[in-house]
This record gives C-alpha cells, sequence and structure tokens, in this order.
C-alpha cells in the first residue's frame, strides 16, 4: 500500500513509469544499482530503533521539522527492536538505528539479515562513560583513574573492594575507603550492554571468559543482556536514567556504572579517566571520542554485507594520548530498494535527513552529550546516501559539509585542534585533582599518599573532610614531594591509608549501638511499672463488675460463628407491653 | 394469603406439593431469584395447585421466552462467546508463540533456575517464585489497606467528603504505573531501607526476612543490598492494587442493606459490631472479588516492577534483599533485545503467568459462588 | 412507607404526642452520640504517651532508626495505651470498637498519604513544565532535547489519550457489561468457563496484550500502528477488569427486587433492563472507571502498537499515535533535565484528564438506587403535593363528615382506633 499526496499523484505515475523503464534497464544490463529518479515531495518517514541515539536523534527530527517541515518519526524501543521491525513486511519502518549490525559474529543471539536490501551509515559517536558515586571522608571523589583491565576485573566481579590494590595502583592519590564496589548494570536489554560487553570481549577476553565460566554459560560473546552471578553484590536496573539515578543516591556509595556521558553530565556526577594505549587517563569528551574514532578501521569492502561495520580494535587500542578507549558509534540502517513500502519520496526526504545530520547535525553533537563523526566516518556515511533511492544527490559533498570536525577543504580539524591531556593524567605517581563529568567544578583534594607515613595518612584524610578549596592547592604543592619521594610501593601506601581509614570507624560504631543489655533491662524495669500502676483498677473493677451485674462472659455461644447475623428477634419474643398502643390521649 | 380463591384441602395432593415449594423459595437463601424462578416454572406440579376446580384439566404453564427475551439470551450468550474467544485467542497466541520453547525445554522449563534461552539452558522456577513472591507482598499490604479504606469511606467518613473520597482513590488506580515506579525508584527506596533494614536486624530470625551477606554491626556495610527487593516492588505494587480493590470493596459495603444495619445498632450493637455482624458478611463476595482482581493485578504489573526490581534468576526467599524476578517483568526488559527463540521462551513464561491465574481464580471462584452476597438480603 | 395516606391521615385526625401525667416534668433528652471530655483526654493522651515512649527509644536505647519506623512503633504504643486507658471505664465491645475505629482510621490515612506522596512527588517533579502555557497548547515537533520548556507540549499526548481511550471504551463497555449480565443472568456450565478464563485474563501482563495485537492485527492483518491498534491492546487489558467488577457488583442486587419483578409478569430482558441495571448503576460505573483506570495509564501495550511520534495525530487509523503514559515513559528516559520535567508534567496532566473524566463518570451514573438529583427530588414533591391537593379536594366532604361526627363524642373514635391499634 503506496499512499501518495493528493497533489502529486499524476506527477508520481509519471514518475513511477520512469522507474519501471529504469529497472528494466538495469535488469537489461546495466549493473548501475543507483536509483534514476529523485522523489517529488518529502514524504513522511518514520524509524525506530537505538535508544542510545535517540537524544540526538530526537534534536535533528526537530530542527528539519522546524527549518524545512520534513516530517521524521522515532521510536526509541531499542536497537534489536529497530534491527528486527526494519525487515518486517507489514509495519515496516523506513530506518532503523542500531548500536550492532546484522548477524554479528561473536554476538551470543543469531541474528539474520533482512531480505530487504539496506546499507550501513554512521550516525552519532559517542563514549561510554563509567560514572561512579564514591566518597572519602564525606566528600565526593571526582578524579577516579582505572585502567582498562582493573575496569574490566571491577564488572567481572573479581575486584571487589574500593581499597583493592589495583585500584590504588590506578589512583596513587586517593586514600581509597575500604567500602564494597557496587557494579551497577543494565537489566535491560541495551546496544550500551553490547558496547561494554564488546570491548571487554575484544580488549579483556581473558576476564570476560573466567567469568561467563562462573555463569555456567556456555556461550560468551557480546551480548546485550549483562549478566550477573546469583549473591553477588551487583545491582542491575532498566534504562540508562535508572542507572544514573541509582548510582546518584546517597545510599549507593561505592557503586559504579556503564552509561551514555550526558546522564553523568546531568546528574552532576564525575566519571572515571580511562587508561588509553598511550598511558593517559581519559574522559569520554566529545574529542576525546571523536579521536578515538579516527582509529576506526571500517570494513571498506564495498561487496561485502557488512561494509561499513566498524571494527574498533583500533580505536580501543588508538594510540593517540587524547583518546578515549571505550569509544564507538551508532549505524542507521537505510533501504536501497524500493521495497517495503519504500518510495522515492520518503527517499528524498531521507538522503535530505541523513545529509543533514552527518553535516550540520554533529554541530551540536557535544551539547547533546555525543561527540562529532570524525571526517572518515563522514566520508563514508555520504557514499552511502547516494544509494537512498529518490535522494536529490546534487551538492552533496564533503565540501559542503559544515562539519566541526574538519574544514570544507578537507583537513582534519580535530586532529589539530583536540586539546592534549594534562601531564599528571599520564600514569603513574601523580593524579590529577581536577573534576571530571559532570562534576567538573569539583576538585577532589588529593592526598600525598605516596610517600607518606601512616600519620602523614591521617592528615591527609582529615584535611580532605575538613579543609575546602585550597586543599586542592596544597595537595598540588604536595604532589611534587610525593613523587619525589618515589620508591614505596602501591601497596604499603596502601595498606597504611587502609588503617586510616579503619582507624575512623569507632567513631561510627559510638553512634550506632544495638540494644544492649541495659536497655532490654530498662524496657522490662518500665513494663513492670506500667503493670503496677495499672492493674489494681483493673482487678477493682472485675471484681466489682463481678459483684453488680455477674460474671460479664455470660452465654456468648462459643467461638462458634453462625454465617446468618443473629440480629433480627422472633416475632414473638418481641416485648408486649399490657397496655393498647397509645392513642391521642387526653 | 386471605385473598386465595381455592382454600386449601388437605385431601387433595397438590396442596403437598404447594407445601414442598414454599420451603424452597423462604428457606434456601442462597438461591438466586432466577434460579428460583426457574426451579418454580419448570416444576409443572405448580399448574395443579392452581387449578382452580378439580373438574377441570389442569392448566399448563409455559416457559417459553418471548421474543425479546430470547433475543436478549442471544446477545448476551453471543457477547460472552465474544470476550471468551478474545480470550483465547490470547490464550491461544501465547501457546503456539511459547510452544518452539516449550518444546525444547520441555518438563525442565518449569524447573531450571535460569534464563539463558540462546543457549538453551533455561526456565521458570525462580521467576515464577519471584512473581508469586512480590504478588504475594502486595497483596498482605494492600488487602487491609483496602478494607480499612473501603470501610472508612462507607462506614466511618463524613458524608460530605465520601465522594471526594471516592474520586480520590479512583484516580490513585489510574496513575500510570510508570510514575509508581518512578516513585517508587527515586522516593520510596531511598526512605524504606531504613525499615528494611529494622525488620531484617530484629526480626531476620523468621527466613522470609533474613537478609545474607549484611552483617548490622558492621558500619561499612552498604544498605544497596536492601535495594531494589522484592518487598519494596511489592509496596509499590500493593499501591497499585489498593485503590482497585477498595473500589470494589465499597461497591459491595455501601450495598449492605440499611435495615439490617439499623437493626444491628438498635441492639445495642456498637459500630464496629453492626460492621463485624452486617456489614462484612455481606460484603464477603465482594471483599473475595477485589483482592483476586488485586491478585491479579498484582502478578501481572508490569513497568513498575521494571523499573524497580533487579532481576536475579535464582530463587530469591528473602523478600528485604535485593534481587527479585517477575515474569512479566522479564518480559519487558527482554523482549526488546531477544532473539525469536527467546521471544517464544517469554512467550512460554507468559502463558504459565496465565495457567498459574486461571487455576487461581478456579479456585476463588468456587470460594466466592459459596458466599453470594446481596441475594439474601431483604 | 408511601407518604399519602400520612397526609390523609394529618387531615382525618392530627398525630397527637402522648404525655403521661404520671412524670414528674419533660423528659431529659439523651444525647446518643457526640463526643465525651473522656475521649478526648484518653485520645490526646495515648497520642502524648505513645510519642514520648517511642521516642525515648528511639534515642535512648536506640530500638530502631528512621521516621517509618518510628511511626509504626509510635502508633503500635499508641493502640496500646489507647486500649488501656478506654478499658478503665469501658466493657470490651467498646474498647475493640475504639480500637478498630483507630485502626480503621489510620489505615486509609495511610492510603490518603500514599496517594498525596505520589501525586505531590508528580506535580512537584512535573511543576517546571506545567507552568507553560505551551505546555497545554502544542505538541513536540518544534521542541528537542535542547529546547527550553517554553517549546514544545503534550498535546499530542493528551489528544491521542483521550482517542484511544474512547475508541476502547466503545468496544469494552457494551461487550463488558453485556458479558456480565450473562454472566449472572444465565449461570451454569459454560458461563463458569467464561467467568474463570475471563478472570484469568486480570493478570495478563499489559506487554502481552500489545504483543498479542501487534501479532495479529499489525503483522497478521496488516493494519499499519496507529491509534486503533492501540485501542484494541487497551481494550484487551479493559475487559477483564470491567467484567470482573460488573459481575462483582451484579451480584450485589438484592434478589428480592428481582423477584417482585418476575412476579408482576416481567420478561428477563424487562427485568434486567429496568430493575437489575439501574439497581446496579454506581457499580456498574465503578466497573467502567476501573478499567478506564487501567485502561487509561497503559504504557508498554501502547509502545507496541501505536508507536511513537512527536507530531499531534488525530487520525486513529494512520500514521504513529502517543499517549501520555507513553509519553511520560519516553519522556524520562532521557538525559535532559528538561525533558524528565516535560514526562512528570505529562503524568500530571494524565491525572487531571482522570479527574475530570472520573468525575463526569460518577455525574453522570454514580448515583445509587434512591438517590436522585435535586431536580428529580424537585419534581417528585411537586407531584406528591399536587396529588396532596387532589386528595384533599377529594376529602373534603369526608372531612366535613368527620367534623360532624366530632360533634358526637370523642369516645367512639378513640374505640374505633384502638381496634385499629390492636395487633391482627
Amino acid at each position: 500500500m503506496i499512499r501518495t499526496p493528493q497533489r502529486g499523484a499524476w506527477r508520481r505515475r509519471v514518475l513511477g513509469i520512469l522507474l519501471v523503464t529504469a529497472v528494466l534497464g538495469g535488469l537489461a544490463g546495466s549493473p548501475q544499482p543507483s536509483a534514476v529518479a529523485v522523489g517529488a515531495a518529502h514524504y513522511p518517514i518514520a524509524g525506530v530503533g537505538s535508544s542510545w541515539s535517540a537524544n540526538a536523534l530526537q534534536q535533528w527530527i526537530r530542527n528539519v521539522w522546524d527549518n524545512y517541515k520534513w516530517k521524521v518519526t522515532y521510536d526509541d524501543s531499542g536497537s534489536s527492536a529497530g534491527r528486527q521491525q526494519f525487515g518486517q513486511q507489514n509495519g515496516g519502518k523506513d530506518f532503523a538505528v542500531s548500536e550492532i549490525p546484522y548477524a554479528l559474529k561473536d554476538s551470543d543471539i543469531v541474528d539474520p539479515r533482512p531480505a530487504r536490501q539496506f546499507a550501513y551509515m554512521p550516525i552519532v559517536a559517542g563514549g561510554t562513560a563509567l560514572m561512579y558515586n564514591l566518597v572519602i571522608g564525606g566528600k565526593k571523589v571526582t578524579n577516579l583513574r582505572l585502567s582498562g583491565d582493573v575496569l574490566a576485573k571491577i564488572f567481572t566481579g573479581a575486584i571487589t573492594r574500593w581499597d583493592d590494590a589495583a585500584i590504588a595502583a590506578d589512583n596513587p592519590k586517593l586514600a581509597l575507603p575500604a567500602v564494597p564496589i557496587i557494579p551497577v548494570v543494565r537489566s535491560d536489554g541495551s546496544g550500551t550492554t553490547a558496547q561494554f560487553t564488546s570491548w571487554m570481549f575484544k580488549e579483556h577476553p581473558a576476564v570476560w571468559q573466567a567469568y561467563c565460566a562462573k555463569l555456567g554459560k556456555s556461550n560468551c560473546g557480546i551480548t546485550s543482556n549483562y549478566p550477573m552471578l546469583t549473591g553477588s553484590p551487583f545491582i542491575a536496573r532498566s534504562g540508562s536514567n535508572s542507572v544514573a539515578a541509582y548510582v546518584a543516591q546517597t545510599h549507593a556509595q561505592g557503586s559504579i556504572t556503564y552509561v551514555e556521558y550526558s546522564y553523568a553530565l546531568n546528574a552532576r556526577f564525575p566519571v572515571a579517566k580511562i587508561l588509553n594505549s598511550a598511558g593517559f587517563y581519559n574522559e569520554p569528551t566529545a574529542s576525546n571520542v571523536a579521536v578515538a574514532l579516527m582509529g576506526a578501521t571500517i570494513n571498506e569492502d564495498t561487496a561485502s554485507p557488512d561494509y561499513l561495520t566498524q571494527q574498533l580494535e583500533g580505536v580501543y587500542r588508538n594510540a593517540d594520548a587524547r583518546s578515549y578507549p571505550l569509544s564507538s558509534y551508532s549505524y542507521m540502517i537505510v533501504p536501497t530498494a524500493l521495497e517495503y513500502g519504500f518510495t522515492e519520496d520518503k527517499g528524498l526526504t531521507l538522503a535530505d535527513f541523513t545529509n543533514y545530520f552527518l553535516c550540520e547535525g554533529q554541530q551540536q553533537a557535544e551539547v547533546l552529550g555525543y561527540s562529532p563523526l570524525p571526517i572518515n566516518l563522514v566520508q563514508a556515511g555520504l557514499n552511502q546516501v547516494k544509494k537512498i533511492p529518490g535522494g536529490d544527490p546534487t551538492g552533496k559533498d564533503i565540501a559542503q559539509c559544515n562539519n566541526p570536525t574538519f574544514s570544507p577543504d578537507g583537513s582534519n580539524k580535530l586532529a589539530a585542534t583536540a586539546p592534549q591531556p594534562q601531564a599528571c593524567d599520564k600514569i603513574g605517581l601523580d593524579q590529577c585533582a581536577t573534576g571530571t563529568g559532570g562534576s567538573k567544578d569539583t576538585a577532589t583534594a588529593v592526598s600525598t599518599a605516596g610517600g607518606a607515613t601512616a600519620a602523614a595518612g591521617t592528615n591527609a584524610v582529615t584535611g580532605s573532610a575538613a579543609t575546602g578549596a585550597n586543599a586542592t592547592d596544597t595537595a598540588a604543592a604536595a604532589d611534587a614531594s610525593g613523587a619525589a619521594a618515589g620508591g614505596v610501593d602501591a601497596i604499603g601506601g596502601e595498606s597504611t591509608l587502609a588503617a586510616t581509614v579503619v582507624a575512623g570507624i569507632p567513631v561510627q560504631l559510638a553512634a550506632n549501638p544495638a540494644v544492649t543489655l541495659s536497655g532490654i533491662a530498662t524496657v522490662l524495669a518500665s513494663t513492670l511499672a506500667l503493670v503496677m500502676i495499672l492493674a489494681p483498677p483493673f482487678i477493682s473493677r472485675s471484681r466489682r463488675l463481678v459483684g453488680v451485674r455477674g460474671p460479664r462472659r455470660g452465654p456468648r455461644g462459643g467461638r462458634k460463628r453462625s454465617s446468618v447475623p443473629k440480629i433480627h428477634l422472633p416475632l414473638w419474643r418481641r416485648p408486649r407491653s399490657p397496655d393498647s398502643p397509645v392513642t391521642d390521649g387526653s | 394469603m386471605s385473598d386465595r380463591t381455592t382454600p386449601p384441602d388437605a385431601d387433595r395432593p397438590a396442596n403437598r406439593d404447594e407445601t414442598r415449594i414454599i420451603p424452597v423459595v423462604s428457606g434456601s437463601r442462597d438461591l438466586l431469584a432466577t434460579e428460583i424462578l426457574e426451579l418454580i416454572l419448570t416444576d409443572s406440579v405448580l399448574d395443579q395447585a392452581d387449578a382452580p376446580d378439580s373438574g377441570v384439566a389442569p392448566r399448563r404453564l409455559t416457559t417459553r421466552a418471548s421474543t425479546q427475551d430470547r433475543v436478549f439470551e442471544w446477545i448476551s450468550r453471543g457477547a460472552g462467546t465474544l470476550v471468551l474467544t478474545i480470550m483465547s485467542l490470547v490464550g491461544l497466541f501465547l501457546l503456539i508463540q511459547g510452544n518452539q520453547a516449550l518444546s525444547v525445554a520441555g518438563f525442565d522449563f518449569f524447573t531450571t533456575e535460569a534464563w539463558d534461552p540462546n543457549s538453551g539452558n533455561f526456565g521458570i522456577a525462580a521467576v515464577l517464585a519471584g512473581t508469586i513472591l512480590i504478588a504475594l507482598t502486595a497483596i498482605v499490604l494492600a488487602v487491609p489497606l483496602a478494607v480499612a479504606t473501603a470501610l472508612y469511606i462507607s462506614e466511618y467518613a463524613p458524608r460530605a467528603i465520601r465522594q471526594v473520597l471516592t474520586s480520590i482513590v479512583d484516580l490513585m488506580a489510574a496513575v500510570p504505573s510508570v510514575v509508581y515506579g518512578l516513585w517508587g525508584m527515586f522516593l520510596l527506596e531511598p526512605n524504606i531501607l531504613g525499615v528494611s533494614q529494622w525488620i531484617s536486624t530484629y526480626f531476620g530470625w523468621i527466613p522470609a526476612f533474613a537478609v545474607t551477606g549484611f552483617d548490622p554491626n558492621d558500619p561499612l556495610a552498604s544498605p544497596t543490598v536492601f535495594t531494589a527487593s522484592t518487598f519494596i516492588a511489592g509496596i509499590v505494587v500493593a499501591l497499585m492494587v489498593a485503590p482497585i480493590a477498595t473500589s470494589i470493596m465499597r461497591e459491595a459495603f455501601t450495598q449492605a442493606p440499611i435495615g439490617e444495619r439499623e437493626a444491628a445498632l438498635a441492639l445495642g450493637a456498637t459500630k464496629w459490631g453492626m460492621i463485624r455482624s452486617v456489614v462484612l458478611p455481606f460484603g464477603r463476595g465482594g471483599m473475595i472479588g477485589g483482592t483476586m482482581l488485586g491478585l491479579g493485578r498484582a502478578l501481572g504489573e508490569t513497568i513498575a516492577v521494571y523499573l524497580i526490581i533487579s532481576p536475579v534468576f535464582a530463587v530469591q526467599p528473602h523478600i528485604l534483599e535485593k534481587g527479585s524476578n517477575s515474569i512479566s517483568a522479564l518480559i519487558a526488559l527482554r523482549y526488546n533485545e531477544a532473539s525469536p527463540f527467546e521471544i517464544s521462551a517469554l512467550m512460554a513464561a507468559g502463558l504459565a503467568l496465565f495457567v498459574m491465574t486461571l487455576f487461581v481464580n478456579f479456585g476463588a471462584s468456587i470460594i466466592i459462588a459459596k458466599s453470594r452476597s446481596g441475594a439474601s438480603s431483604d | 412507607m408511601p407518604p399519602m395516606p400520612t397526609t390523609v391521615l394529618d387531615v382525618v385526625s392530627p398525630t397527637r404526642v402522648p404525655v403521661n401525667p404520671e412524670l414528674p416534668g419533660p423528659e431529659q433528652r439523651r444525647s446518643t452520640g457526640g463526643l465525651r471530655r473522656h475521649d478526648v483526654f484518653a485520645l490526646l493522651g495515648s497520642v502524648l504517651a505513645a510519642v514520648g515512649l517511642a521516642s525515648w527509644l528511639q534515642n535512648q536505647l536506640f530500638a530502631f532508626q528512621g521516621v517509618l519506623a518510628f511511626i509504626i512503633v509510635a502508633h503500635a504504643l499508641f493502640m496500646l495505651f489507647y486500649a488501656v486507658l478506654i478499658g478503665l471505664t469501658e466493657s470490651a465491645p467498646v474498647v475493640v470498637d475504639k480500637l478498630v475505629t483507630t485502626l480503621v482510621h489510620s489505615l486509609g490515612f495511610v492510603m490518603l498519604l500514599a496517594l498525596a506522596a505520589v501525586v505531590t512527588f508528580t506535580f512537584g517533579r512535573g511543576w517546571e513544565a506545567l507552568a507553560h502555557v505551551n505546555f497545554f497548547t502544542q505538541d513536540m515537533s518544534n521542541a528537542g532535547p535542547l529546547d527550553p520548556l517554553t517549546a514544545g507540549g503534550v498535546l499530542h499526548g493528551m489528544a491521542g489519550t483521550l482517542i484511544m481511550i474512547s475508541i476502547a471504551l466503545a468496544i469494552s463497555v457494551p461487550l463488558g457489561i453485556t458479558t456480565a449480565v450473562f454472566l449472572s443472568e444465565f449461570p451454569g456450565r459454560y458461563a463458569a468457563v467464561v467467568r474463570t478464563v475471563v478472570e484469568a485474563m486480570t493478570a495478563l501482563p499489559s506487554i502481552v496484550a500489545g504483543l498479542f495485537i501487534y501479532a495479529t492485527i499489525i503483522l497478521g492483518l496488516g493494519i499499519e500502528r496507529s491509534g486503533f491498534a492501540a485501542s484494541c491492546a487497551v481494550t484487551v487489558m479493559m475487559l477483564p477488569i470491567i467484567i470482573r467488577s460488573a459481575d462483582v457488583v451484579l451480584r450485589l442486587v438484592p434478589g428480592n427486587l428481582k423477584e417482585a419483578a418476575f412476579a408482576l409478569g416481567s420478561s428477563r430482558w424487562r427485568t434486567v433492563w429496568t430493575v437489575t441495571l439501574p439497581t446496579a448503576r454506581s457499580g456498574l460505573t465503578t466497573a467502567v472507571v476501573l478499567g478506564t483506570a487501567r485502561g487509561i495509564g497503559e504504557t508498554s501495550p501502547v509502545l507496541l502498537t501505536a508507536g511513537l511520534t512527536t507530531f499531534l495525530n488525530l487520525n486513529p487509523f494512520s500514521g504513529p499515535m502517543v499517549s501520555l503514559p507513553l509519553a511520560t515513559f519516553a519522556f524520562v528516559k532521557s538525559p535532559e533535565p528538561s525533558m524528565i520535567a516535560r514526562g512528570f508534567g505529562s503524568a500530571a496532566v494524565l491525572m487531571l484528564v482522570v479527574l475530570v473524566l472520573f468525575w463526569l463518570a460518577r455525574v453522570i451514573g454514580g448515583r445509587g438506587p434512591g438517590q436522585l438529583t435535586p431536580r428529580q427530588n424537585r419534581r417528585i414533591t411537586e407531584n406528591s403535593r399536587a396529588l396532596n391537593y387532589r386528595y384533599l379536594a377529594k376529602d373534603v366532604s369526608i372531612q366535613r363528615a368527620s367534623r360532624a361526627l366530632s360533634a358526637e363524642g370523642k369516645s367512639r373514635r378513640s374505640a374505633v382506633q384502638r381496634t385499629k391499634g390492636k395487633p391482627s
């Protein structure tokens, strides 16, 4: 059923004839599959898919409607739902958005390609942020750093406490408390989980496979449903907003979750800096992600069905000091043939829409919590737009593209201008105090843990709790001495610090005792007193009642309760007065 | 009685028959009026009793319904059949969809605690147990609340605010479940942790309230072990089902006959005495009906549970501890990123829930049929 | 007792208040209800004692922590003290009565408190969005995640909710109530099967209803995702609730009313139409209200069958359509605070819409049997007054005759009254 706007009906009929001719011509011999006809009017299109990309898509949809009146509808049900609905004949959608392509190898589920002809196109990039809630001495930690191995171990239950030696090694300036780590994962199937497990599967297969074996799973690939071990401290919540909200609660100290960067920003919570191959700890800012994605190797084999799908090993191991390892992008799946109810008019809308978001739309990516696509991905995407039937091919190339990551002449602006990480972010005994993510403005007072004695450690902890903004300066000044002192292994530092924190515990204990023997005795005594006061009047009263009215527990009929309420008095028992009823007297 | 044309005659058998009929009408109060009517109409001896003259052949009373009545019966039966068809189609849909998974898993489907359909290791033992636990917690909390609120509205509240209270309860039934879920997540959970902790500390010796892995004397123990529990999900679901149960119960209580109420009060009963002897027995059917309706909703609740629980695939009998599961939440959680086979497994889980509810309701309908409130009022 | 004979009696022989000459004076009026000083003191005293003891337990003995635990403990103590104080002067049934009264009041209060918490939470979080007029007059087509709350609104959700629930009610109310009538009027084996299956369906997870409609109507029949498909899914959810609640209230119709109708020769259909349904009217309204409540707040079936859009769509048969709960669900997923405020705002708007709908429902169908509107009351009073005048006019001769008779002497009349007053 092809619905057409009334005014373009005649014109479309002509176009239809042209199309038939074109198709016949194509069958006759021309190998060129690209559409011949250009759509006449912008017909509304509908898409479905990833909730990970929804924030950006919603903004772009609003922009194209506001400026050009192109009507795009998007349903953010999820990546798999998007892929599945795109392949359905009835109620099929005009495009889908997904984090993972069809028939992904290493995936734990079978996901067949649809019969429909389609192409992948990068749509928006972003980093998986590690949002956490950690408090030392009553003050929020905002500068946590984690290496990939530690991160993988945290999310597989191999590291269970924040004062673990491995975490302390990543954070030489933090006196980490002995609180348990609460990893918060997604309970619903999600593309974010797929991206995160993809990273673990590719980069830390040993840790991931060991976890899988513990779960008793036979097939441990990339999965959309995070597997959880029964009895583990893991918490699972549905939706990015829920995991972010859970971590942001005050009681959830020690929790950490993987979530889109924008949720951490809006929750005003810090994100962990992750160690990259160049030895720098970085957070998932727009430029860091974009730089990382410049290392994305794309399947360039146009004949392959997985043409243009991402191979992210290059991103995970990008040697640029500015890169953020956990970066990836999502795809738009666009139709390349006029089938499943797709028309040239829809093609025109879709092609123009994709052109818009690959170029101008990327300007807003950073504000929306994503990262703009770098030039290699935009170029690949623009090539795919040309395959959409009905699209207008004029004036759609890299020179007209107003993308923030490159100049119109094709030079890579991003590579030149992206800021380099601070020196203190380099792996070693130094650690930046500046905040991350949603708490950029809150610096953490780092301690001089490196070469400190137990006494110094105590001072550092109390100092971080008590002093305010100037603590950063003193700590920063102390950094040098700490680094210079050096030589002290992380384990030793960590153990003294643990002792420091434990030393603070009795204060909390004193304020929070259980019921003691004296308490029970007090309650007993007061109960006894109460009984002594109350018993005499009761006893005397019951005596009096017995004397005056006889036993009160009269014939109540025992415990038996009849089903019919006994409230009707039979007629013959009604008291009958000897007089006749009252008349009008006198 | 006095205007009967034929005086009773002991010799005639018709009189015996009549005396047989009358106790049926006045004595057995559990019969519906329609049933009594049928009894009378189909009893052919009645026309003999009414025969004015012994010489004339007895007049036969026919029970042939009028056209109007036949059309009415036809339409009602049609509606019933249509509803039955729709509902059976849903059941059939679940059966067809779930058949694939059921045939693979076989009986293990009901005993396995894991959920990993893609590697063939899946079953609903844990999920079904979680569903029942959440529903039971909800019902245990909601029924006293609902009975009390219904009694308050029908018996205690000032007449002027009854209508307002009724509207408020109705409104509460219409609050979308996503709002209840968010409320439970953002507002209830942080505030209920203390209560959970208190219960587990002092009543931990009751197996259901025990919490493993929490030492109340350890100041660094994380209270997160009390989050996302069956208890919290149960509270939220209780708040969702209580208004429905309240509405049904209130409706039943207000219908309690005024004559019996006044009689009880006139005999010196206290208000509670009157309620216990008149209102509650009368409203028993409504109470059971409301509870069962609430139980149905509690078993099938999706979004609120989906937002609150942290799903585990092992039977979790400790209701205060984190980790729970429910069939409807499982379907909602997994449906979006599921393979076709997993969808089949999810539908099989839905079918199991459906069959279980069928049995529970069947049991309840037997109870409810024995207490027909309303039919015996006068 | 119909008022007519009384009127006649008034005319013929006005009732006199009997006076017993043996009593010393006018009888003291006894107060049967009301509050005594002792009740107030007992109540206040036990509240104070309970709060005091509970705070002592909390602050000195650390027996428990937290506000909720305090309230629970204080309430238990209050019940105990109150029982003891009342028990000092009253008998056991009164103590039980008082305790039950307190319990009912406090549980009812808990229920209202919970509702207040939910409503305050929703309005509080959504207030930012609700404060703008455009929230009620625009759809979301011109507002993205980055736009301030001065742009965009949930008009599309309001329209979608109303359209969907109207279609769903148009299907489910006639079908549901007819089925409930079938269950109560034609009991038997078949009705029992229908009842059991319907009751089991009340526990149908809403997402399964959505999947069912998705598989049958959208994939099977090829109807596109639309408001109509969502209405079908919502109908599947609502039908069991309406049937079940209507079945419960139809059982409450007194059997003797129906028997009276049958005895008057009424057909089964006339009895149902003129006796059963009007008597159960307020209960049936409750059934419909409960069904609507279930249907109007559904999220997942609508998501599966109607899709998600930011545009206003008034055609239920074409194109995706959004309902308010679905809009809430979609909005709160967003990371942007303005979108979350919009989500709670749309939930609040849904509550307002529901409040208006239910108020209308109660106005139309909420009156029980015998409860009349002021207009009906007035008409009945006028009718009876007119009748009264007619009787007056007719009875003028009787009155004259009685006056003539009164001259003969009172003894005869009182004798007549005495014989009448004797129990027959």
